[in-house]
Formats: structure tokens, C-alpha cells, sequence
């Protein structure tokens, strides 16, 4: 029988349910380990610090569970394990070790392993080890504070000599006993944790839990600073609010993915005139009331660009697509330097490479300041026109007037959509869009290619629509006809650019499907156990 | 270069040591020699308190002169044991040219002498000379080779502590200095490297039992953090944590014979240490201990009540080899 079922990841982090002792339990978790795993035991005079592998020759030794999983260990081969970090806890001396180790822990061992991280969880770091994809813990931290008469909080641990009255009435609290206090604040912070799994929003609840730390501030950074390491794990799509509210999270894998693949995979219509526009609460943009009186003055006039923070550039047609229709940030006008030095770094490459004959920015507050710097280094001209009182537009007429005599062209959304999602280039002549907004199916000569999806902007192509992809994200299985879903055990390839939320195209010699992935093309191949995507449609290739 | 008169050896006092259940007044002298050979123990700081290739020249004249300073500086009147240590092996030839050892020997005739040695360089011909310098009958056991054995364990002295000597060389030794009419004092290291509290507690009072049968002598030392070592590097990154007081109090309390023990940098971060408070008594309770060998005494500072005692136990009970140290 299995040990435990993978049902959620949210980047490095897993959730799911755990089976022992014939008992269920939902993981990440905290466990009586030695009850559990009476194997544990048996590591003895095994010592083997993070640093050195001295005495690395007894713990290989050992076949005992769980098995053991060390930076400068041997790669773990065997699937469905949970694997025993040792001394994980003297990892949090040094963030750049914490660093190095993960991400060396993470390469030396398969997707479908739970990890342990020992004497390690305390309900103020919990939410990091998740978030670093540690998914078993014990009780021994939390034990030993209440050896030492320490308080656990969410935040903090408070000293023996502060009086607890007041700060907690849980059931060990009321019965005067610490031990149940500190092992039940680590539930609760375990919980917390597993619902913004479940959620999708584990980096904000960390973003705004590890601020009482630097350390935990700086190991979120320095992850950040490992996106080749980090990209893979994070979805392209999820249909769920996506808060940028602290300045790291312009650093956060999807807003840079979405900023370079603007960069790379978009290619702009043949407009002659770009127009800058700012962004509006609402999302998508062009449900806000200022984007509908936008639309009615610009009619097509030029290519609409949203400026924006944490996006940088979100043209008209992306608008949809997430994070863009996803994202909320406080809205003050006012914008960092930091903001302003990645976003103007983004206009100027996006202008650089892409010609217009006129730009005209219709900004304001910070988004203009990045706009002018960013042009002042470009040989293209930013006509400007201030937006004095963003409620009242005194300035839209000006807007018209500067748009006169320029040719209406039509946004072409499907096209835009394509680019950016499938990295491909089609000819949309003779497509139309049937449906309302953003539920719309696509047809050419009545044979539907694609449909909307409404929750994450991304074109859902048929199989139809999958010819005019061509070899992309593909994923391979063995000879059989899908019933339901394609686990991952079933899969033998996958194109490598395969993330989490993509539309793919299953292809067996049995049959092809349509569907959507549910972990990233490597994950697919390398895993065990698992849904790897979810089915739309299947179709049997007939023997010949 | 420094003139010969003012060479003196590293370290040099005079203290009180309980003997052969009375208490005699004994010199200690830290000689600077060419250093251990072996020189690998993970432990060791001592290592780099030797004369360099440079510093060579005239060297036994320098080995005289430190004599020559203890001699003068200590009238052999004051006292009736004399230590002496280069934290290597006076025996080894290459470390001590022999006919310095002569020197030594008929410096302090009629004492009893603790010299410190590898299991290695103890010889039946060489110790016996040795002690016909010194032995004046006034003493049943003129004589002492210390060794730093450490832990019985031949594991734990390979892989913790990479000693470089087994437990066989160590009988081979014994055997040597009963043959030579010498006796042995051992030296028990407690919480060597790689080893949890309880792991360190359990080898040093198995190592007490043992050893008891072989050495006349048990020196119970527990591990500091020296500069520049292995166990230092593993300090600063959270990997070891010096032994607690309470451990030191245990292992003496489960040792069925006096064990001396005079704790170095007790009461420090680098050295065996508790919470802070209760340091200071309890360390004060060993240096009585190690005068008196009054093991009620141990016994007594063992149901002291500290806040940090609960922590010791907590400590012992949970923490393993995959998890520790759990505290600094």
C-alpha cells in the first residue's frame, strides 16, 4: 500500500495525506516520528553534520526507514519514500547554506518523496519549511521550548519570565499545561499552512509571515535569486488572487515570467501607435469603468499597453491571462525605485525591439516617471498627456484629439494569447470569436480550434486547435486509452517548458487527449504516483 | 631571537591533587616542544603550541632552559607530584631528544611523575631507565604514563575523534608500563564530536568502567571548543555543543572509583557549560570533588534544582544523532 498521496503543490511545497498505521492523516504534519517510524532508533553514533560527509559511510549502511537524504549525499533513486533530512534544524544559522542545501536536496531526490526535517518545526518557521518543501515534522522542537518554559506563538517565543495571561486560552492553556499549549500552536500554525497550500497562496502567507525574521526574509530572497532552480515549481496559471503586496513580490517567479515572456514570446500587432495606459482595480482591466471610457475614446486608434506594478507591461490582449487579471496591490500612485528599475528596464528592452511610429502615454504618478526615464534613453519620442484628475479624464479629449486621422485596428486577442501561452505564431484570417466575454470559443469555417478559459485567461485548444501548434508541449504516455485522468507513472515523455496550469496534448499510440497539466513536464516524467494532467477529451486512434 | 634565559615553558603552577586517598601538593608544567606527531585529533588545539622549523635551532638548549626556569622557579621542597605535558608525547624521541628526558628524570627524583604519551612510545627498556632515574622508593608507582585514551570505543576514537590508536595499543602499552614497574593514568574524553549528549554521557561512563581494570589513574576531561580545530568548525555552524555540567556530574556520579576531574573553560561557551546560573556552584562542587574524592558530594549537586536542568534531561532523552546538538 501506498504511504501517502501527493494531492497539492504550491512551488516546493506539497500537501496531501499520509497513511500510517492504517490511519489517515493530512501532511505537511507533525508526527511522534519514533512511534511512527520505531526504525529511527537505530540511528546511533550516525552523526553527520550538513557540512561533511565524514561518516557518511555508516548511514548508507543503514536500509532502514525513513531512508536518509543529505546535500552531499548519494541522489535518492527510490520513489515514494519520506527521507530524513538529518540536523536540518543547524541549517538555520546560515541562509546561504540553508540555500545551497535545498536546493542540492531537492535535485538529489524524486519528486513523489516527502521529506523530514527533524527537530525543526516551531509554530514561527513552520510556514518556511513548507515553503522550502519539507512536509514531516515531529514534536521535538516544540518539546524542548516547553522543556525550557518557552511560549510558543505564531511569531515569537516569549521568555519564561513574561506573563502569559491573556495571549491564549487553547485547551493546554486553560489546563496549565505548556506542552499541549506549544504542540498545539504548531498544529494550528500546520493548518494554516496546509489551507494556503490548498489555497494556492502559500508565497503571500510566507511573504507576510516571515517578516519578523531576517532570516526567513532573507532565505525567501535568496530563492527568489534561484530562478532557474525555483521555476519550474510554480504554476503559469492559477485561478486564484494573486496579492502583490510587499516589494518581493516583484521578485516572485510569475511576475518575472510573465515580464519575459512579454519580452520574448510576444510579438506586438503592426501598429504604428502604442498607447500607455495605467491599470485599474478591477480585473481584467477593460471591466473598469475608467478602460470602458478608455476604450470609447481610443476606438481602436493604437495598441493598448497597461503599465502596471508588479507587470510592467501587460498589453490589451494579455489582459486575461494570469497574474495579470489576478493580481491586487496597494494602490497609492506612488511607486519604489525599485519598481521603477525593473519596470523601466522592461519598457525599454519592450521599445527597443519593438517599433512603433508614435508612443503616447496617457499616465500619471509613478508609471509616468518610469515611462519618461525610460524613453529618455530611446530614439523613439513618448508623447505625453498628463491625466491632471484621473476621476474626471479633463484629459480625454486631449487623448482623442492626438489620436485623429490614426486607422482602427482590431485587438486580436487569440493571436496575443498564443504567443504568450504556446510560444506560436498563428494566422488568426477568418477566426470568430462566438460566446460573451471571457467564456469565448473560437471557430474558423465552423470547426471550433479553441475555447477561453475564464479563470486563467489561457486558449484551451481542441484537437484541431493542437494542429495549429504543431510539436509543442506534448506529452507522451504508453499504449492505452485514457479512462479519466493521465497519472504519472503512465507518462514517458514530456516537453521540458510543460509548468503546472499549461494546456497540453497527450499523445499515445492508442489514443490522444487534450488536457491540462497538473505538475511541470520533468515532474511528469520523473514521478510515480499522481495525476499528471487532467483530461478534457480523449480520441482513439483506430488500428490501421 | 629571545635570549635563553628567557625561555620558560608554556605553563607552569602548583596545585593540590588527591592521591592514593590523601591530598599532596603537585607542579604541573606545560613544556613547548617540537609537538605531537600524530597531530590529527579533531579535538585538539594544543597542536599549534610548538616550535616551528625555524624556531629549531638550539632546541634542547631551549628544553634545558625551560627546565632550568622550573627548577628555579619551584624549589623541589613545594612539592610531591609532578605533571608534566608537551600535549604530545614525551616518550616519542622524535618530539624530546632521550637525553633531555634524563634530565628530567634526575630533575625530579624521588617525585611522583605523571608524564604524558601515545600508547605508541612506551617502551619496557625506555620507562625503566626512566624510572631508575627518578624512583627513590619513596613511592610504590614512581612513575605514570598518561595517555589520552579517550573512550574505549574504537569506533567513536577512529571516527570521532581520529586518535589513530585502538584499544589493543592501548593494552600493549599497559602492559609495557606494568612490565617497565610504571603505572597508567587514563585520560576520558567526555562528548568527543558526532556524539549526542546521552551517546557522550553512556561512552564516557562505559570507558570509566572499563578502563578502571587497567589504569591506576582516570582523568575524566570534558571537551572544549579550541581555536582552529575540527570541533571548533563545527561549533560555529551549530554542529557541537561542549558537554553540560550536569553530564560532567553524571558520568562522575555513575564512576565506581575517584575520577579526577578538574574541567577546563567550564562555565564558557567553549567549554562544558549549563544555563548560566547554576555554573558557578556546580563547578565549584567539582574542584571539591577533585580534592576530596567525595562522591556524596556529586551526588548532592545532582538534585540541585535549576531551570535548565529540565532542558538537560529533555536533552538526553530526545535528542539523536540526526538531530543534534539541540542546544548552544
Amino acid at each position: 500500500m501506498r504511504l501517502f498521496e501527493i494531492k497539492n503543490r504550491d512551488g516546493l511545497a506539497l500537501a496531501g495525506h499520509l497513511t500510517l498505521d492504517g490511519v489517515q492523516t493530512a501532511f505537511p504534519v507533525a508526527l511522534d516520528m519514533n512511534e511512527k517510524f520505531p526504525d529511527l532508533m537505530h540511528y546511533h553514533h550516525d552523526n553527520l553534520s550538513l557540512f561533511q560527509e565524514k561518516m557518511q559511510e555508516n548511514w548508507s549502511d543503514l536500509q532502514i526507514n525513513p531512508g536518509m537524504l543529505h546535500p552531499g549525499g548519494k541522489p535518492v533513486t527510490r520513489h515514494g519514500d519520506i527521507l530524513l533530512v538529518p540536523n536540518w534544524h543547524t541549517a538555520f544559522i546560515n541562509p546561504r547554506n540553508y540555500i545551497e542545501w535545498l536546493v542540492s536536496i531537492r535535485l538529489k531526490s524524486p519528486p513523489d518523496t516527502l521529506w523530514y526535517a527533524p527537530a525543526c518545526a516551531l509554530p514561527s518557521n513552520v510556514h518556511l519549511l513548507v515553503y522550502s518543501g519539507f512536509s514531516i515534522f515531529d514534536w521535538t522542537s516544540v518539546d524542548l521550548k516547553s522543556a525550557q518554559g518557552i511560549f510558543c506563538l505564531q511569531g515569537c517565543e516569549l521568555p519564561k519570565v513574561v506573563e502569559r495571561e491573556g495571549f491564549c486560552s487553547c485547551e493546554g492553556c486553560r489546563s496549565g499545561s505548556l506542552l499541549l499549549h506549544n504542540r498545539l500552536a504548531l498544529l494550528s500554525e500546520l493548518n494554516t499552512v496546509r489551507y494556503y497550500i490548498y489555497k494556492q497562496q502559500l508565497r503571500e502567507y510566507v511573504e507576510s509571515r516571515s517578516r519578523l525574521s531576517a532570516f526567513q526574509v532573507t532565505v525567501m530572497r535568496l530563492l527568489d535569486q534561484c530562478p532557474v532552480f525555483l521555476e519550474p515549481f510554480i504554476p503559469v496559471t492559477r485561478s486564484v488572487q494573486m496579492l502583490a503586496t510587499t516589494e518581493d513580490s516583484l521578485q516572485r517567479v510569475e511576475v518575472k515570467r510573465f515580464m519575459h515572456r512579454v519580452l520574448s514570446r510576444y510579438i506586438p500587432p503592426r501598429n504604428d501607435v502604442a498607447i500607455l495606459i495605467p491599470c485599474s482595480a478591477r480585473k481584467p482591466y477593460s471591466t473598469s469603468k475608467s478602460h470602458r471610457r478608455l476604450k470609447h475614446i481610443i476606438r481602436g486608434r493604437g495598441h493598448e499597453l497597461i503599465i502596471t506594478s508588479p507587470l510592467g507591461i501587460v498589453p490589451r490582449e494579455l489582459e486575461r491571462i494570469y497574474p495579470a487579471a489576478h493580481y491586487d496591490v496597494p494602490v497609492t500612485g506612488y511607486w519604489s525605485q525599485e519598481e521603477k528599475k525593473i519596470i523601466g528596464a522592461q519598457i525599454h528592452e519592450y521599445f527597443k525591439n519593438n517599433q512603433y511610429r508614435r508612443v503616447i502615454a496617457y499616465l500619471e504618478g509613478g508609471a509616468l516617471e518610469t515611462v519618461t526615464a525610460a524613453f529618455s534613453a530611446l530614439e523613439v519620442d513618448c508623447e505625453i498627456i498628463t491625466r491632471d484628475d484621473p476621476k474626471k479624464d479633463s484629459m480625454s479629449g486631449e487623448l482623442d484629439d492626438a489620436l485623429y486621422g490614426e486607422k482602427r485596428k482590431r485587438s486580436d486577442i487569440v493571436r496575443g494569447t498564443c504567443l504568450y501561452q504556446f510560444d506560436t505564431s498563428i494566422n488568426t484570417e477568418n477566426f470568430i470569436l462566438k460566446g460573451y466575454s471571457p467564456e469565448e470559443r473560437v471557430f474558423r469555417n465552423k470547426m471550433q480550434l479553441f475555447s477561453f478559459d475564464a479563470h486563467t485567461g489561457y486558449l484551451r485548444p481542441t484537437f484541431q486547435g493542437w494542429d495549429l501548434i504543431k510539436d509543442k508541449y506534448n506529452v507522451c504516455i504508453d499504449p492505452f486509452i485514457p479512462q479519466g485522468d493521465i497519472l504519472a507513472p503512465g507518462v514517458v515523455g514530456a516537453d521540458p517548458q510543460i509548468r503546472e496550469g499549461d494546456e497540453v496534448i497527450v499523445r499515445g499510440k492508442q489514443a490522444i487527449a487534450t488536457g491540462r497539466a497538473l505538475m511541470s513536464g520533468d515532474c511528469m516524467v520523473e514521478s510515480t504516483q499522481g495525476v499528471a494532467v487532467k483530461v478534457r477529451k480523449v480520441m482513439r486512434i483506430e488500428p490501421q | 631571537m629571545v635570549s635563553l634565559e628567557e625561555v620558560r615553558p608554556l605553563a607552569c603552577w602548583t596545585g593540590t591533587d588527591y592521591y592514593q586517598g590523601e591530598n599532596i601538593p603537585s607542579l604541573t608544567i606545560i613544556l613547548k616542544t617540537r609537538g605531537c606527531n600524530w597531530n590529527r585529533c579533531l579535538m585538539c588545539g594544543y597542536r599549534f603550541e610548538r616550535y616551528s622549523a625555524d624556531e629549531l635551532l638550539d632546541f634542547e638548549a631551549k628544553l634545558n632552559a625551560q627546565l632550568n626556569w622550573v627548577i628555579n622557579n619551584y624549589p623541589s621542597s613545594s612539592y610531591s607530584m609532578v605533571k608534566i605535558y608537551s600535549s604530545g608525547s614525551l616518550f616519542d624521541p622524535k618530539e624530546v631528544p632521550s637525553s633531555f628526558l634524563s634530565r628530567i628524570a634526575s630533575a625530579f627524583r624521588g617525585k611522583v611523575v605523571v608524564v604524558e604519551t601515545r600508547p605508541e612510545f612506551i617502551e619496557e627498556n625506555k620507562l625503566e631507565t626512566f624510572i631508575s632515574d627518578i624512583d627513590t622508593g619513596a613511592w610504590e608507582t614512581p612513575l605514570y604514563c598518561a595517555i589520552g585514551l579517550e573512550t574505549t570505543n574504537d569506533n567513536i576514537r577512529d571516527k570521532c575523534i581520529d586518535k589513530g590508536f585502538s584499544m589493543s595499543d592501548f593494552f600493549c602499552a599497559a602492559e609495557e608500563a606494568r612490565k617497565a614497574g610504571a603505572g597508567v593514568k587514563a585520560y576520558v574524553l567526555l562528548k568527543p564530536p558526532y556524539l549526542t549528549e546521552n551517546e557522550s554521557i553512556e561512552d564516557s561512563a562505559n570507558t570509566i568502567r572499563e578502563v578502571a581494570k587497567i589504569a591506576e589513574l582516570i582523568s575524566l576531561n570534558p571537551c572544549t571548543v579550541q581555536k582552529n580545530t575540527n570541533v571548533e568548525f563545527l561549533w560555529k555552524r551549530g554542529g557541537y555543543r561542549p558537554p553540560y555540567l550536569w553530564s560532567v556530574l553524571e558520568v562522575i556520579s555513575r564512576a565506581d572509583i575517584f575520577v579526577t576531574c578538574d574541567p577546563v573553560g567550564a562555565g564558557k561557551v567553549r567549554g562544558p557549560h549549563n544555563c548560566g546560573k547554576c555554573d558557578t556552584s556546580i563547578i565549584d562542587g567539582i574542584r571539591d570533588y577533585n580534592l576530596n574524592g567525595d562522591l556524596s558530594l556529586i551526588e548532592a549537586l545532582l538534585e540541585i534544582e535549576c531551570d535548565c536542568k529540565d532542558e538537560w534531561e529533555f536533552i538526553c532523552m530526545k535528542e539523536r544523532s540526526y538531530c543534534m546538538p539541540l542546544t548552544h
